[in-house]
């Protein structure tokens, strides 16, 4: 992204947004941080397919809706009964509504001490105070992304999760977003601090309650201390019509282990950036995802993994099925420092076309500064393997019937790795009913 | 990294020496009277100067490209003399009037011509800084009907072929430098193999720079008609200079119906010292058409040397079963930079393309594979499988691997596959107990790694390519 004469489409949303932003509050750091990040706004434009990082995914469509921020949220006849459909065991759960978060769907109360949920705002007292400026945006860099520096000015519901050192966190943490009504854009924010030794599984998931045109920016930051243990799973259900953009950063300390799993399976125009960063020795991560997409859907996967000091360990399998004219996109770049000897880094990336009018553009990268490492990447496109469907006919099932069954057996592989019980359930049915065509 | 293997890369260019002919030079500078004196000097039809001020305006619209993973200075293109041919000598009949100073350089080269042509039945055609001064066994090729000659002689001769394919396949705005060159080529050779003809010879070129600042742009074009069927070799060694040398090059093959076109290069100019001063720039386009049914064309290259490599030899399968190959070593020591792979683009039904890349990084160099394998909507069936590995020397190298696939039809397979590796000392253990010294185990794994790249060789350059690999990373395992 270059930074050029000043972008229209910023412009008006800027000046919309002057009015509503809010005067000083309590935490100068934050307020320079929002006032840094609008300032880096004015300064970039939005990507268009002339970028090489966005080449495949034209977001120009973007434009001609002025997507306000959700003001007051409107409709609050969602009742706990509604939102817990969603959930399911869930030591923590946390609403948000078109981006606000709904401190009464909300049940922060845990019998657990271990975990600290706050707003962004309450970010201001006591031991907390420290916590917004030592860790709040340090990854989120927004000097080249419009997307994180639009997502930083005006954030402020944001939540921040802290999990206590040697705390083992039994049931999931579950942030769900909702989006309620159509073109309103939804700015979520969230800071997860996994101290030293601790364990912790979230689940981050985005669902709409209509079939409408709306926007998510989401920027997630997440810090995994020394020998601490993070399971995070990302399952985006957005209306069909939505934009949804986020932006996913991950640091690793030594001994930590990083699991992220994205399910992309709603949205017009999805686009998921993730970078994790092993920034100490023995530094592990396991990235997975699957796109699940159909009609006239795109979806956009971009992950980088920084193998940054020796003896890192990553594993990817980032899996598509692509029907209906709809079009997978995935670029995974694994970077090995100067000095990160011994690393053992793989990649897999496997789509499956199931249409005609389908498209697949894939870009696994490998960049290695380091000559004592294990690096591997590898892809495939293809459709189902014609002898499989053979064998399923030559048992009696119709081919319709092996089709569908080689189809959820592709995505199986990924909904397995989820390690909430009721979600995978609700998952694997609904992957289900996707595949069941005919 | 153990001393044995240190010393082993660190050998100095052991081509480096300048040949002393006369060479007629045109001032520095480009603009159109510099092509229309390159077009005079070469009294070309008025087509082709047509043909190359179409292209220097475009060029003159274009963009230096910045977008690939290499770095050096910018160049100045009107620092550049743009033509220079060894002094005008009447036409050579045999090899005996080949000035003694150019067959001496062969010599050393470990290439004499006569032996060579001699043992293995190579006919190969001279081009030394811009302009051929022997061609050899052209009539033997003609009694069946090839043409095998320089452009410059296939523009008096063969105008009509020249015209019907110039441009074809890298069209005079295709990129930066394509435009330069289809602006300024001075030669290079032009092969035409008749329908039904299968070339009973492998034909071979070597690329020679030689001038001092006096950049290269060859053009080089052939045509394979209904299942005839080539293969031809490009060997390039370069004498050593301290100012870069640019070199773009354009290279377009096509094949029509049936036919089979092998094209393989051997690429060994000057890289620059091991403190990365001086060297050649490579700067590239490659590319063929597999224009008819059943076609095939097959790149196989060796790049060892220049300081900056750049090219991507691709495969554009626009007919009905047509196949790709690519074949790749490129290894890069010192300050090297190579920024190399392909391009296949499958656009007819059950069209087919194989990737085997294998980049070998030492010292402070950088090896990138950047492919592009894109499946159209109409190329049913089509069929493509990648394997690129890398292998670092050393700890302050880079490796990187920028595949690119596209696909658009459900009915596709396309794998790409890609591994990093190094040479360990439980390999060289090994071999050491084995009795085994270490420079012949680097070079035996080094060959191993590249096994597969090399069998695709015609026999000859095989055994040149090995010897340079061995040579070329001499001490710097380890």
């Amino acid at each position: 992204m270059n930074t050029v004469a000043r972008d229209d489409y910023l412009e008006r949303l800027i000046e919309s947004w002057k009015k509503e932003i809010s005067p000083a509050r309590s935490i100068p750091y934050l307020d320079q941080l929002r006032a840094n990040a609008l300032g880096r706004v004015e300064l970039l434009r939005l990507p268009t397919i002339r970028d090489e990082e966005w080449r495949f995914t034209d977001i120009s469509s973007l434009r001609n809706t002025p997507f306000p921020r959700a003001s007051a949220v409107a409709s609050t006849d969602l009742d706990d009964q509604r939102v817990d459909a969603f959930l399911d065991e869930t030591a923590c759960k946390l609403v948000f509504i078109d981006g606000q978060y709904m401190p009464g769907l909300s049940n922060l109360a845990t019998d657990d001490d271990s975990i600290t949920v706050c707003s962004l705002s309450e970010l201001t007292t006591g031991a907390r105070a420290h916590i917004a400026e030592q860790y709040l945006g340090q990854l989120a860099s927004f000097q080249e992304n419009v997307f994180v520096a639009l997502n930083t000015a005006l954030m402020h519901e944001g939540v921040c999760i802290v999990v206590s050192a040697d705390a083992a966190v039994k049931v999931p943490l579950h942030i769900l977003y909702i989006s309620s009504s159509k073109d309103v854009a939804a700015y979520p924010r969230c800071l997860l601090i996994a101290e030293m030794g601790a364990r912790v599984t979230l689940v981050e998931e985005y669902v709409a309650l209509h079939e409408g045109v709306s926007l998510t920016n989401a920027v997630m930051e997440v810090y995994v201390m020394d020998s601490a243990s993070v399971n995070h799973v990302r399952v985006q259900h957005e209306s069909q019509q939505a934009f949804h953009i986020a932006n996913s950063f991950a640091q690793v300390a030594k001994a930590a282990h990083y699991d992220s799993l994205n399910l992309a399976l709603g949205a017009r125009i999805s686009r998921f950036d993730e970078r994790i960063t092993l920034a100490g020795e023995n530094a592990e991560c396991e990235v997975d995802g699957l796109a699940l997409i159909a009609d006239r859907q795109l979806a956009d996967t971009h992950t980088f993994i920084d193998h940054a000091l020796p003896y890192g360990k990553s594993r990817q399998l980032h899996k598509c099925i692509v029907d209906g004219n709809a079009h997978g996109v995935f670029s995974g770049k694994i970077m090995v420092r100067p000095h990160a000897q011994l690393t053992d880094a793989r990649q897999l990336n496997r789509s499956l076309l199931l249409s005609d009018k389908a498209r697949m553009d894939t870009k696994p990268q490998l960049e290695i500064f380091a000559d004592d490492v294990k690096c591997a990447h590898g892809a495939t496109v293809g459709q189902l393997d014609k002898e499989s469907l053979f064998y399923l006919q030559s048992r009696g099932l119709a081919e319709v019937a092996a089709r569908n069954l080689l189809t959820y057996a592709f995505g199986g592989e990924i909904i397995d790795r989820v390690v909430v019980p009721s979600l995978k359930r609700r998952l694997e049915e609904y992957i289900l009913a996707r595949t069941r065509i005919g | 990294m153990s001393a044995v293997l240190q010393n082993l890369v660190n050998q100095p260019y052991k081509h480096g020496f300048v040949t002393d002919i006369e060479a007629d030079i045109a001032p520095k500078g480009l603009n159109e009277d510099i092509i229309r004196l390159i077009s005079s000097k070469k009294s070309e039809p008025e087509w082709l100067l047509a043909f190359r001020l179409e292209a220097y305006r475009k060029w003159l619209d274009m963009a230096e490209p910045a977008w690939q993973n290499v770095k050096y200075p910018k160049i100045n293109f009107q620092d550049i003399s743009y033509y220079s041919a060894p002094k005008p000598k009447k036409k050579l009949a045999s090899m005996d009037e080949v000035d003694p100073e150019l067959l001496r350089t062969f010599e050393k080269l470990g290439v004499p011509m006569h032996e060579r042509a001699a043992l293995a039945g190579v006919a190969v055609d001279v081009i030394f800084d811009s302009v051929s001064v022997a061609t050899t066994y052209k009539e033997k090729l003609a009694e069946v009907g090839i043409i095998f000659c320089s452009i410059s002689e296939a523009v008096q001769k063969y105008p009509e072929l020249i015209r019907q394919y110039l441009g074809t396949v890298v069209p005079p705005g295709d990129n930066y430098y394509a435009a330069l060159n289809s602006a300024v080529f001075t030669d290079g050779s032009f092969c035409f193999i008749p329908k039904g003809v299968k070339c009973p010879m492998d034909l071979s070129t070597y690329f020679r720079i030689n001038t001092e600042e006096s950049g290269q742009f060859e053009r080089t074009l052939i045509i394979a008609e209904e299942g005839a069927s080539v293969s031809y070799l490009e060997g390039c060694t370069a004498p050593r200079f301290d100012t870069n040398q640019l070199h773009a090059a354009v290279v377009e093959l096509v094949a029509l119906d049936d036919a089979d076109i092998k094209y393989s290069t051997v690429q060994n100019w000057y890289a620059g010292d091991e403190n990365g001063i001086g060297g050649i720039y490579n700067f590239v386009t490659k590319r063929g058409l597999a224009k008819g049914r059943n076609s095939r064309i097959s790149w196989t290259q060796v790049e060892t040397g220049s300081a900056i490599t750049w090219k991507y030899p691709s495969c554009i399968l626009r007919g009905e079963n047509s196949v790709g190959e690519f074949y790749s070593v490129a290894v890069t020591n010192h300050h090297q930079q190579a920024d190399t792979g392909t391009k296949m683009i499958h656009i007819g039904p059950n069209t087919r393309s194989t990737i085997v890349s294998k980049g070998i990084s030492a010292g402070q160099s950088n090896s990138s594979y950047r492919g592009l394998v894109r499946i159209a909507p109409t190329a049913r069936n089509a069929r493509n499988y990648s394997q690129c590995d890398s292998m670092l020397i050393g700890s302050h190298c880079g490796a990187h691997t920028f595949p690119y696939i596209q696909v658009q039809n459900e009915s596709a397979q396309v794998e790409h596959e890609a591994s990093t590796s190094r040479i360990g000392e439980d390999q060289l253990f090994y071999f050491a107990q084995r009795g085994i010294g270490a420079e012949e185990a680097v070079s035996m794994i080094i060959n191993g790694f590249c096994k597969e790249v090399f069998q695709q060789l015609p026999l000859e350059f095989a055994v040149e390519a090995t010897k340079l690999l061995s040579f070329k990373l001499e001490g710097s395992v380890g």
